[in-house]
């Protein structure tokens, strides 16, 4: 007999866990016999969790495919912090039972947990469809979509629980105003903030969300205010305590939110978060410390790597890279016919660009004109590429997929694709309703979408459409590369997980562009983020210029606009231009020679000169 | 050291065949061989090199071959093919070093001489390359690179009427290949003719049959029964003369005829001279309704009112003075860099891969992979304000249609630009722009720059 335990942490015998052949499971009803030591689980797990194990485990021998048992043992696990087993055991029942919602919503939560959202999604959406009247259901896909940056999505979800319950609770409620937050709805926000605290004041999460939602309003007093209610209620929350430091950091006081992280980290002897080191790493930048502050985002970036369980996904986006730059060639393109202009409505505006090159201050800038409206980072392009082999009724991938345009009944799928890109933004709220101008709603001629790293589907846009203006944002590829590897991002096949993968993603994306530009008739204009600090007007002029749009001064009171960008520049485009962020580069020269030679060619190309600091 | 002492001739031999048949993989496996076993070797290495040089790998062919003659100082051919390579390299005064050398050692080699004279030419020495041309010719009578070459130089000097007959030897080189018809059917000497039919050819290049179209009107009014054979890009351009009966892209779809005559051969038949050059312009038109749709494409794609300049710095990289004609988008920056222009790129080809790299301030607009016609062309070239090329068929299309174009020629430029001048008789709206030492692009870019500033001053207007 096999008794060895299984790997997994499971507890159960390897055969009865991980070994386990699902085709020689009992039917469910043959189980029922050893329902009692369930009864037994249940009645001790909250206060004998030993003798609940021993019943759970006792039972999973004899009946391994019995799902309460298996949910109630990834429970213990899960409180065990033994996440490892509890996804393992979840996996297992939705293996033998794809309908079971509730095991389903755990493993979707757990996923969500892990920072594996793509996987979350996907049964989030099961989920759904098992379920469809059942309000967590919604609730989950809502925390999902959210979470992935689709919040005019999640809420919906979130709005379709408020018609299933009678009674919200206050914890979707604050779901509700964590997305409303999401969407750049400050005012819609706050109001069901207030209604989530009415209802259930002793919910720290929701305090702290709320304070998060002023702190990126700019009302630091108010936010500093409702942390302290989160504060009183969970003063050793980890979450509550890093929000306190980073509200001290936005007034003023680098030195003194420094020594709050780092209290954090003293706390019962545990070791700061990811996140945690990130932002010790750009205060420590902030007050000049540059080698610490490397060593803080090395150290960040090595838990992010630890807790994802991989970094920079090199092959896949090398192959990605390697199969668009074969499709997109003008031989090919020249017999693939492009999309008609649309016949009405605002038009989109690409603001590409490598993440932290400077689209967030482009975008804020271009929607204090009159005529645009900010868009923000829309998803559409990157649905279009996952759907098109449907949309086409190809047998192929994307691109290949596109081969389809060249047979009969396909013809015009290009106006189908940008007519769903166009209807997709609209929905997202991209081109909204204008002002009441003299008795006559206007609406805004074009609005920006601003998806980082769009220009890897440059060639996409363009046979979507062939007349967009195209700007690129430029900036010193080193301070690109820093910055990347001092935010924490998920753009990019992961590449911010590692400075080689910044670095390698960076000249495989600008060499994609150079593909993409060398083979195709674009409206492209390259605009150099040093330029735009240095002469902001010069800059929004030949940027307008090339859109087509007359100059507007007030592009230049950017920082006055009070749209709320939601990305991880938000705080940087509240303050007038600065240039600390030029060429800081410099300072950190040292720390990133390993990646200089990645980069030295396409910062030849740009016309860019590495120096050291003076 | 002689064949009948070397163990390796046999071998050397094999690779040479190899070399010669093309098979370069073959060729280098040989030659590696026999590298490893003498690795000083002077004709292994030599032999490397030449296989390296039509590999693309001039650097290394450049340095083998000047290893094999630092072994072997006193062989000829070692030196007449080291000039080749130091031409290709663009370091033509090594190349005439090397091909004095060659003379030197083998007075006797007309295909030193004739290589020689390319060098000189390309050095603008032309008295020294028509004494070369014509010393080859003494030793080979029936040389046609000779004859090519003196050819080049006597049109280049204006010429004409000696130059045209030399010319004629170009069908007798070896790449000449299939640009004539098969068969016993004579060429046209240029004679009246009201029956049979005559087969016009467009041989040459793009530019060649642009340029030489001017001369159909002038045939048919010799030989009225005509039909013209070209490459399919040329029908656009030859589909405008009404003249012809019908244009075929096959040989086996052209009609039967009764003689032939390349376009390229037009001009000598009507007796053309420096004086007589028929620069009426514009021959070629572009298509109205073409006009249209470029003209709305270019608004919707380029900032309004800014002057609108066209764009192309490579022609075929297959043309055998590629490397000193065509430049690349980097080194026409300061041309770029004048503010207040819109660009339009017409580059085709590989050289099209400098636009990925271009983030200057100026638009520039890669409308290159959109042409897909010398009729696109056209039509663009009807709606730009200015066309500044190097020596490509867009300059040839632009004169053609009496549009303004600036030409970026070579330090010695092909025969038809002549000498000296900042203008051609056969484009009467063309002005010429030449290099002031081999390969000097920098400073030529520098004055077109400062004349484009004045350009965009005089015809500065609002678009709207």
């Amino acid at each position: 007999m096999d008794l060895r335990a299984c790997a997994c942490g499971s507890g159960l015998r390897h055969l009865r866990c991980c070994g386990l052949d699902l085709a020689t499971l009992s039917p469910p009803g043959a189980c029922e016999p050893v329902r009692p030591l369930l009864a037994e689980a249940q009645a001790a797990l909250a206060a004998q969790p030993e003798r609940a194990e021993a019943a759970l485990l006792a039972l999973l021998e004899l009946a391994p495919g019995f799902e309460e048992a298996l949910r109630l043992l990834a429970t213990l696990r899960a409180r065990q912090g033994r996440a490892g087993a509890e996804e393992v055991l979840l996996r297992r029942i939705v293996a033998i039972n794809p309908n079971n919602f509730w095991a389903t919503n755990d493993l979707a939560l757990l996923l969500l947990r892990t920072g594996r959202a793509a996987e979350a999604e996907t049964h989030a959406r099961n989920g759904l469809r098992i379920a469809p009247r059942e309000a967590q259901a919604h609730n989950l896909l809502g925390l999902v979509l959210t979470e992935i940056g689709r919040p005019h999505a999640g809420e919906h979800h979130y709005r379709q629980v408020l018609t299933l319950v009678a009674q919200p609770d206050a914890g979707l409620l604050a779901n509700l105003a964590w997305n409303l937050k999401s969407q750049g709805r400050a005012a819609e926000s706050r109001a069901v903030y207030e209604q989530a605290t009415a209802r259930d004041p002793n919910l720290y999460q929701t305090w702290l969300g709320w304070a998060r939602l002023e702190e990126a309003d700019r009302r630091l007093d108010r936010a500093r205010e409702l942390l302290g209610h989160a504060a009183n209620l969970a003063p050793e929350d980890p979450g509550v305590r890093m929000m306190s430091a980073i509200l001290t950091a936005r007034e003023g006081r680098p030195e003194a939110a420094l020594a709050e992280i780092d209290r954090l980290g003293d706390h019962g002897g545990q070791e700061l978060g990811a996140n945690e080191w990130v932002e010790k790493g750009r205060l420590l930048d902030q007050l000049g410390r540059p080698d610490e502050a490397f060593a803080a985002f090395t150290a960040g970036k090595a838990k992010a790597r630890a807790a994802l369980g991989h970094g920079y996904l090199a092959e896949q986006a090398a192959e990605q890279a390697r199969r668009l730059r074969g499709f997109f060639t003008a031989d090919r393109l020249a017999f693939i016919p492009r999309a008609r202009p649309a016949p009405a409505g605002p038009q989109p505006i690409f603001v590409l660009g490598f993440p932290r090159s400077g689209t967030t201050l482009v975008e804020q800038m271009l929607s204090c004109h009159a005529d645009i409206s900010a868009g923000d980072e829309l998803p559409i392009i990157h649905d279009l590429t996952q759907a098109i082999p449907r949309l086409l009724n190809s047998p192929l991938a994307y691109p290949e997929a596109l081969c389809e345009l060249w047979m009969a009944e396909q013809r015009t799928a290009l106006d189908r694709l940008r007519t769903l890109y166009l209807d997709g933004a609209r929905e997202l709220g991209a081109a909204p309703p204008g002002d009441d101008r003299d008795g006559e709603a206007s609406r805004p001629t074009w609005f920006t979408d601003k998806m980082p790293l769009n220009e890897t589907h440059l060639g996409l846009i363009g046979l979507l459409f062939p007349d967009a203006p195209l700007i690129h944002v430029l900036r010193h590829p080193l301070d690109v590369v820093l910055s990347v590897f001092a935010n924490q991002l998920t753009h990019g096949f992961f590449c911010a997980f590692e400075l080689e993968g910044v670095a390698r993603h960076y000249a495989l994306t600008m060499d994609l562009v150079a593909h993409y530009r060398a083979e195709m008739t674009l409206r492209y204009l390259p605009l150099r983020y040093e330029d735009l600090i240095a002469d902001p007007q010069a800059s929004m002029r030949r940027v307008l210029a090339h859109i087509g749009a007359p100059f507007d001064p007030a592009c230049l009171e950017f920082h006055a606009n009070p749209r709320h960008a939601r990305t991880a520049s938000y705080a940087q485009v509240t303050e007038p231009l600065y240039d600390r962020s030029v060429f800081r580069y410099r300072r950190y020269l040292s720390a990133l020679a390993p990646v200089v030679p990645l980069l030295e060619p396409v910062i030849a190309r740009l016309g860019y000169r590495i120096e050291a600091p003076t | 050291m002689s064949e009948t002492q070397d163990p390796l001739a046999p071998l050397l031999a094999e690779a040479s065949a190899d070399e010669q048949a093309g098979r370069l993989d073959a060729a280098e496996a040989r030659l590696a061989a026999a590298l490893r076993q003498a690795p000083e070797h002077p004709h292994a290495l030599h032999l490397s090199g030449i296989v390296a040089f039509r590999r693309g790998r001039e650097g290394e062919a450049r340095a083998l071959m000047e290893r094999s003659i630092a072994l072997a100082p006193d062989m000829a051919l070692y030196h007449r093919n080291i000039c080749a390579i130091y031409r290709a390299l663009g370091r033509l005064e090594e190349g005439r070093e090397a091909g004095l050398r060659a003379i030197a050692l083998a007075p006797d080699d007309a295909h030193a001489y004739a290589n020689l004279a390319i060098i000189h030419y390309d050095l603008l020495e032309l008295e020294e390359g028509l004494a070369c041309s014509d010393r080859a010719l003494e030793l080979s009578p029936e040389l046609p690179d000779a004859h090519f070459e003196r050819a080049e130089v006597l049109l280049l000097r204006g010429r004409l009427d000696q130059g045209w007959e030399e010319y004629e030897w170009r069908f007798k080189l070896p790449q000449a290949g299939r640009m004539l018809p098969k068969g016993e059917v004579a060429q046209w000497d240029g004679e009246r003719r009201s029956d049979g039919r005559l087969l016009l050819i467009g041989d040459q290049g793009f530019g060649d049959v642009i340029q030489f179209a001017r001369y159909i009107p002038w045939a048919a009014a010799r030989w009225p029964d005509m039909v013209a054979a070209c490459s399919a890009e040329m029908r656009p351009v030859l589909a405008q003369f009404p003249q012809l009966a019908s244009i075929h892209d096959r040989w086996e779809d052209v009609p039967s005829f009764d003689a032939y005559c390349p376009l390229s051969g037009l001009p000598r038949l009507a007796g053309t001279r420096v004086e007589n050059i028929p620069g009426t312009v514009p021959y070629l038109h572009a298509d109205p309704a073409r006009i249209l749709h470029w003209a709305g494409r270019l608004d919707r794609l380029l900032p309004s009112g800014l002057p609108r300049v066209a764009l192309a710095w490579a022609g075929r990289p297959a043309h055998n003075n590629d490397r000193n004609r065509s430049t690349t988008l980097e080194r026409l920056a300061p041309i770029l860099a004048v503010p207040g222009v819109a660009f339009v790129s017409l580059q085709k080809g590989p050289a099209r891969s400098g636009i990925g790299a271009y983030f200057g301030a100026a638009p520039l607009l890669n409308l290159g992979p959109s042409l897909e016609t010398f009729a696109d062309t056209m039509a663009v070239l009807a709606c730009v304000d200015l066309v500044i090329a190097v020596d490509t068929s867009v300059v040839h299309l632009a004169g053609a249609m009496a549009r303004p174009v600036w030409t970026l020629l070579p330090f010695a430029p092909d025969w038809r630009w002549l000498l000296n001048r900042p203008d051609t008789p056969w484009y009467p709206t063309m002005r010429l722009y030449r290099q002031t030492a081999p390969r000097a692009w920098d400073e030529l870019a520098g004055r077109v720059a400062t004349d484009l500033a004045g350009f965009r001053d005089e015809i500065q207007r609002p678009r709207a």
